[in-house]
């Protein structure tokens, strides 16, 4: 057994489509003086070790980590860059704990960031770039040029997940208008969070169907923005969090489990996923995480989720996927309003990655979302009392997760 | 402007920011060389000629690959049983896509498929044949594959698959 990890903060930049007031480093300062203005004890000086990340290629520059050293506040320290597609955010995070509980000679405060500034490259040139060496066999099996290129074209990030949705919506019997519910839900959480890109206080579900399909089911109103943005988390020990903060929030259970990607599989093989909403990694990951947590009912003991859906399929999918409500009841605790702020389970009060997705960033700020909520500190805090709160990332060809579950109390101790 | 493809943003709360100094930039990418092994590939390629699928079955988890895969993910072994498949198939999972035709500039809805061959474990992405409506596609759709005439040993000897009614004779 590790040492047992806290969150002492965390803090983000203000997230649009185009931040042209600032550079990269810059936008990663924004959120680190966020985080720190949030533990006025703490200088720069007490962080020990410092863990990033962010989506390779989307930007045009490699190895950024070079060039923001300073503004991270990062010289002459550990540094350490992971990155892992659209986890790497939670990916980030579970490495910023790891290097806590590992209990390192002189590591005890660790601050983790992750960001991404889109506008300044080409999204689709990087996903393409991730994408080329999987799909440039099929051409030597003897698919031209041109109908890879409409394969292509249905295989992107929303291509994938259009896949998901059909499946979704045959097997929950749902219709458009339940996707569109989930997307003002989200819009109009954003509305109240300071940091958040579509802010939408008006919107309705007519007008979230009145827009043109993309790729059917989805319509362009549902998807996500493309954002800039930066999100940094401080990691600390128990003893020295209770110093820091009144409410530590300690992480108690973490996981990252990939599955077989869907769709194009490897070498142009084919997937053994045929149902890419089945998400047998996002299962296995809720497995892990909850018992080490020591959750039995997480139906009952979870206050509060934060799921990362680019897409609304897929908040409903994820939800159901990591145990929150039963199978394909998810559109209705939307209509009912359990959902909700102040519903049973309130989630994505933050307006979730559907209003803000800046990519590298994105799966971090749902653990340090949850976390503020656990701490009453968040933006748009839920009226009731937080104990419980999961932070989920999502990414790759449909398969990796990475969870986190966060708790006001520490990891109970069997004896 | 096709309505199909036509722009309808939402409104949302927009904030001004001032211009930092921008340089222009362009990073040509150079070539690169991807290595594959595609010798699993080449029993089926050569069946592809008389208009048969083969496909490779693991000898652990008795899971059957079309196409052919090097390698099990559950059981880290080389699947090496080699076992005939069918040529019809169901429709695993579906999306339209909306593309524009390039020679009449008219955007177009294309079912975009995954096909899972009767006998297979796994399904691989494919088209649906030209002709039929969008609206009647469903998961579990029964389909066969439409070969090409001449067939040259490659995947698109399959040009598209055909939708066939659920009693026909061939999925019995």
């Amino acid at each position: 057994m590790g040492r047992q990890v806290a969150i002492v903060s965390a803090g983000f930049c203000e997230h649009s489509s185009k931040r042209s007031d600032v550079n990269m480093p810059e936008l990663v300062n924004e959120a680190i003086r966020d985080c720190l203005k949030k533990v006025p004890s703490l200088g720069i000086s007490d962080i020990d070790a410092f863990v990033t990340g962010n989506m390779p290629a989307f930007e045009g520059a490699n190895m950024p980590e070079l060039w923001s050293t300073d503004w991270m506040g990062a010289r002459n320290k550990p540094l350490l860059r992971v990155t892992t597609g659209g986890t790497t955010g939670g990916t980030v995070a579970i490495a910023g704990y790891y290097n806590v509980t590992a209990g390192l000679p002189g590591i005890d405060t660790v601050l983790a960031i992750a960001y991404e500034q889109q506008s300044q490259g080409d999204t689709s040139v990087g996903l393409a770039s991730t994408a080329y060496g999987e799909i440039s066999i099929l051409n030597t099996l003897g698919i031209d040029y041109d109908s890879l290129s409409r394969i292509l074209s249905a295989g992107a990030a929303i291509g994938v997940a259009a896949y998901q949705a059909t499946n979704y919506m045959s097997k929950a019997r749902i219709t458009e208008e339940d996707l569109a519910r989930v997307v003002v839900h989200n819009r109009r959480m954003a509305a109240k969070n300071w940091w958040a890109h579509l802010r939408m206080p008006d919107l309705t579900i007519e007008e979230v169907l009145d827009t043109p399909y993309v790729q059917y089911p989805l319509r362009y109103g549902m998807l996500c923005p493309a954002s800039d943005g930066a999100c940094a988390m401080l990691f600390t020990t128990e003893e020295k969090a209770k110093d820091m903060c009144d409410i530590p929030v300690y992480v108690n259970g973490v996981a990252s489990v990939a599955n077989e990607s869907a769709v194009l599989g490897y070498d142009g093989s084919g997937s053994a996923q045929t149902d890419p909403s089945a998400q047998i990694g996002a299962m296995r990951s809720s497995e892990l995480a909850y018992s080490q947590a020591g959750i039995s009912f997480p139906r009952k003991e979870i206050d509060y989720a934060e799921v990362y859906s680019p897409f609304p399929n897929q908040e409903l999918m994820w939800l159901e996927k990591l145990g929150l409500f039963e199978e394909t009841t998810a559109p209705q605790m939307y209509e009912n309003g359990t959902t909700a702020l102040d519903g049973d389970l309130p989630v994505n009060c933050s307006g979730g990655v559907n209003s803000t997705n800046a990519i590298g960033a994105s799966a971090m700020e749902r653990p340090a979302v949850a976390a503020l909520q656990i701490m009453g500190k968040a933006d748009n805090q839920v009226p009731k009392t937080v104990h419980t709160s999961i932070g989920h990332g999502w990414g790759g060809s449909l398969n990796l997760c990475t969870l986190m579950v966060m708790s006001d109390e520490p990891k109970r101790k069997w004896r | 402007m096709s309505k199909l493809t036509q722009r309808k943003s939402l409104d949302y709360i927009k904030k001004d920011y001032v211009r930092t100094r921008t340089m222009p930039g362009s990073w040509y990418l150079s070539s690169y060389k991807f290595r594959f092994n595609i010798t699993h590939h080449q029993p089926m390629l050569e069946k592809l000629k008389e208009k048969k699928l083969i496909a490779n079955q693991c000898s652990g988890c008795n899971r059957v690959f079309f196409p052919p895969r090097l390698v099990c993910g559950q059981c880290l072994v080389k699947p090496d049983r080699w076992v005939d498949i069918r040529d019809t198939a169901r429709v695993a999972t579906y999306a339209i896509a909306y593309l524009k035709n390039p020679d009449t500039g008219q955007v177009e809805e294309k079912p975009m498929i995954l096909v899972q061959h009767d006998g297979a474990d796994t399904c691989s992405i494919a088209e649906l044949a030209p002709g039929i409506n969008v609206k009647d596609t469903y998961i579990g759709m029964p389909i066969k594959a439409h070969w090409k005439e001449n067939a040259t040993g490659g995947l698109m000897d399959i040009e598209y698959y055909d939708p066939i009614p659920d009693d026909a004779k061939d999925i019995e």
